[in-house]
């Protein structure tokens, strides 16, 4: 495989781009930028405009981050290219017939087999997800997501969209030691203060709690403003 | 070639909460014990500390303290007419392995069964003639709740269950659980705190004529040393619970609770890695020889003993003994044999609560065991005439586990992702509540573990084959009970949506994916005729007198509370008669 960079795969998502939707944070422009220069660890190029383009559709920017500027396709990368990528939670002795849904994944592939072969499927029958504007990727994560985009008799479309949304969400909400939540992104999202967890004081009381998230890095959050925390959510 | 060692007097399999409690017990009793446990040494101080245990992705998405699935797992199918096929991955329940069991990850809930739970054929044949059971296979225990109440109580008094008693001695208290059997003594530790959402749920409840009182906890509330010596520290609220080790000591757990306080006794020798295979059975028909297991080297290793203990989890002692040839394997078709007959589960539903913008759950702030619960539409407590259903569950509001990936609330009718989704959870997450109804499970012919003809796992046995479905009796009750608990969240103050969710809704199968509950009983049940159950109600086996089973396999059917404490009832009720009556005269403790 060609070396390339973080920031080439940006530039090739174009001008049907992530960046385009993406209201600005200063900061997050470039949702490669830290790491920028180094190789992926697992993906290849197309696979990573695919998972930057359906993570942005899954999880857009709006005042938060998206999830690429949360550093999702970063954390899919570290993942797929690690234990859970290669199969260490999963049975994956044969034969493999098809069940029902109640008996869950049923594929003979590890996760990283999973999306090697659905990407590329994907990409071979249509225009791959990157290359289509906003509403295309919109329209194509929902026939994803209800089982109509046709990857073939071995992949069921609803079992890849269900392992891509679990991924997303991990890469936005699991402790950034792993790539993912940069910033804190996810957390400082929802309010949740993270690993360094202590409410013996704060059980009753019906308040936001005033304190930024920290995680198992003990590197603490630095976009919420101080004097009032939980201003920038909802609710 | 198998290496043979000397014999030992007692060979325990497994080394979560009933195996440590056996060793425990018998080696202070003066029996040689050998624990065997196919997973590794771990412990609170040295591997469950803050903030890395606090690692959702680690423990809670990739379940890193629990069964090695591509080793060993069990096949499912909801019923005979399907090709059962591998659990390939953990999902609707999360077994254990490593010092602790699944001990080390549980929430901490702890309840102990109605009287009437465990008399429940007798109980319902009385008050509503005996076809209300028709097509089930529901049975008494064999066992009372006056003989087990000693148990149920120094359990508590391991755990340093928090809570208010409902009944001592059967004189009502306030502020408890008015339902319960009458207790020997109070809880040894204050119940926990109340969250603004559980306040809300009381009150609901209370005003509506119900009873709530905070859920029994091994969450511990105060500085607590248990019987046995070991010290306990009051919970954080940390909410790194359920899939978690606590490194507080504040969740009870088998390690700190037991295992520290039996760790240097000469009669106590645990070896970690060692995987049983088989009991092997002896010639004389009547008893058992000892285990064969293979140790981290793959050798084979033949351990005899005098006697067997089956500790290694409800669904895997049934596995055991199903390749060891114990006992008869229970044929849905003819209602013949009875080893893998009963199995049960839980039957979930929950109705999910989002407050308005003033009222702040802060969900990240919880317990595995912080719960305002009604018992008002458990097991007998209301009448069952005319409802077409027995059983029933409690309706239980916790503040547990919100942590941000598994926990994402949002309104009704939310897109499932997008931007509309992103901006509904951020409202939501902070100002949520659930509701569980957490319900009974009844025994029915078609819901059996056997062993699966296709698939093995990595030490070349076949797997277990489990066939469930919810019965119809459970749907049923499970459709009442949610009702029961949409009007509670209905009274409460400051809600802006409700909404629910039923596992066992008309219409859709058990499904392997979702958790559930790590709830999985019967398969080899206690009781009093050998027709019906695989032990007498000591727990001792029927055909081989030397081999004694724990956990919750023994249940007939599954009650509508947690399994752990009446599973370690059973086991104290065990081991004492282990004590008392066999050990001193190995003998079949019952006549069959
Ligand atoms: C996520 C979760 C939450 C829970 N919450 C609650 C709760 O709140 N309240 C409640 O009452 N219960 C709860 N439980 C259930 C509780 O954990 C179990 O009831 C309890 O641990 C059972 O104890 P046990 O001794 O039967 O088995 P375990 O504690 O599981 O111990 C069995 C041990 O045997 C070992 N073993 C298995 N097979 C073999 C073999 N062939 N050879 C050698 N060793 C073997 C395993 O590795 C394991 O360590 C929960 C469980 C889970 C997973």
């Amino acid at each position: 495989m060609i070396p390339f960079s973080r920031r080439a795969v940006l530039m090739g998502l174009g001008a049907a781009g992530l960046s385009a939707a993406v209201p600005g944070p200063a900061k997050a422009q470039n949702p490669f930028q830290r790491i920028d220069g180094r190789p992926w660890f697992f993906l290849s190029d197309a696979e990573a405009r695919f998972f930057a383009a359906a993570g942005d559709t899954l999880i857009p920017g709006d005042e938060f981050p998206s999830a690429t500027q949360a550093g999702v396709v970063d954390f899919i990368d570290l993942q797929l290219a690690g234990p859970y990528g290669q199969g260490a939670t999963l049975y994956l002795k044969g034969p493999f017939p098809q069940g029902t849904s109640a008996q869950g994944w049923q594929m003979p592939y590890t996760p990283a087999d999973l999306f090697r072969r659905g990407i590329a499927l994907m990409g071979d029958s249509g225009t791959p997800l990157a290359d289509l504007d906003a509403e295309g990727r919109n329209d194509a994560m929902t026939r994803l997501s209800e089982g109509e985009t046709d990857i073939g008799p071995d992949i069921p479309a609803t079992g890849l969209f269900d392992e891509l949304w679990a991924l997303v969400r991990e890469g936005y909400f699991a402790d950034p030691i792993y790539g993912g939540n940069r910033d804190y992104a996810g957390w400082e999202m929802v309010g949740f203060p993270g690993a360094h967890a202590y409410y013996l004081d704060f059980v009753e009381v019906n308040a936001p709690y005033p304190v930024q998230p920290r995680g198992i890095a003990h590197v603490p959050g630095t976009n919420r403003p101080a004097e009032f925390p939980g201003a920038r959510r909802g609710g | 070639m198998v290496t043979t060692l000397p014999k030992t007097d007692v060979v325990i399999v497994g080394a979560g909460w009933t195996g440590l409690a056996a060793a425990y017990e018998l080696a202070h009793n003066g029996q040689r014990c050998v624990v065997l446990e196919r997973g590794s040494y771990r412990h609170d101080a040295t591997d469950f500390a803050g903030p890395e245990e606090h690692d959702e992705l680690k423990y809670a998405r990739r379940k890193e303290h629990m069964i090695d699935t591509p080793v060993k797992t069990l096949s499912f199918r909801n019923n005979r007419d399907e090709q059962a096929l591998p659990m390939r991955r953990l999902g609707s329940f999360l077994p254990g392995k490593g010092l602790g069991g699944a001990g080390i990850h549980w929430n901490g809930q702890l309840w102990r069964p109605l009287p009437s739970d465990l008399e429940m054929r007798s109980h319902y044949t009385d008050r509503y003639g005996a076809s209300i059971l028709d097509g089930m296979t529901v049975q008494d225990w064999g066992v009372t709740y006056d003989e087990l109440e000693p148990h149920l109580d120094f359990f508590d008094r391991i755990c340093g269950t928090a809570g208010i008693a409902g009944n001592i001695g059967g004189e009502i208290q306030e502020g408890g659980n008015p339902f319960e059997g009458p207790r020997s003594a109070p809880y040894p530790n204050p119940p926990m705190k109340t969250p603004p959402p559980l306040q809300r749920f009381h009150d609901a409840a209370q005003g509506m004529g119900l009873h709530p009182f905070q859920m029994p906890s091994a969450n511990v509330t105060q500085s607590y040393e248990n019987p046995y010596g070991a010290q306990l520290h009051p919970c954080t609220y940390c909410g790194f619970c359920e899939r978690f080790g606590c490194g507080y000591y504040a969740k009870a757990d088998p390690i700190i609770c037991i295992y520290d306080r039996l760790k240097g006794h000469e009669n106590f020798e645990l070896r970690f890695e060692t995987h049983v295979l088989r009991v092997e059975k002896s010639s004389d028909g009547q008893t058992v020889t000892g285990v064969t297991y293979v140790d981290a080297e793959g050798r084979e290793v033949f351990q005899p003993a005098d006697v067997v203990c089956l500790n290694a989890y409800g669904l895997w002692n049934v596995h055991l003994m199903l390749v060891s040839g114990l006992g008869e394997r229970y044929d849905p078709a003819t209602g013949e044999g009875t080893l893998g007959r009963n199995y049960a589960y839980q039957t979930i539903a929950a109705v999910s609560v989002i407050f308005e913008e003033d009222v702040w759950s802060n969900p990240f702030i919880g317990a595995g065991a912080l719960g305002m619960t009604v018992d008002d539409y458990n097991g007998d407590n209301f009448d069952h005439t005319g409802l077409g259903f027995v059983g029933g569950g409690y309706i239980s509001a916790n503040q547990t586990n919100g942590r941000p990936i598994n926990y994402q609330p949002v309104p009704p009718g939310t897109p499932s992702w997008g931007l509309e989704w992103k901006q509904a959870l951020r409202e939501t997450y902070a100002h949520h509540v659930g509701i569980v109804c957490h319900g009974s499970s009844m025994s029915v012919p078609e819901n059996y573990l056997d062993l699966d003809p296709t698939w093995t796992d990595d030490y070349g046995q076949p797997l277990l084959r489990l066939t469930f479905d919810f019965p119809d009796n459970d749907r049923r009750m499970a459709a009442w009970v949610l009702d029961r608990a949409e009007e509670i969240a209905r009274n409460m103050e400051g809600v802006r949506h409700i909404s629910t969710s039923n596992n066992a809704a008309e219409g859709e199968a058990y499904s392997i994916v979702p958790y559930q509950t790590t709830h999985n009983t019967g398969g080899a049940v206690m009781g009093t005729d050998p027709a019906t159950s695989v032990v007498n109600r000591y727990g001792q086996h029927w055909d081989y007198h030397n081999v004694f089973v724990f956990g919750a396999c023994l249940f007939p059917q599954n009650l509508g509370y947690n399994p752990t404490g009446p599973l370690m009832g059973l086991a104290y009720w065990t081991i004492e008669h282990m004590k008392r009556d066999y050990l001193p005269d190995p003998r079949p403790l019952m006549d069959a």
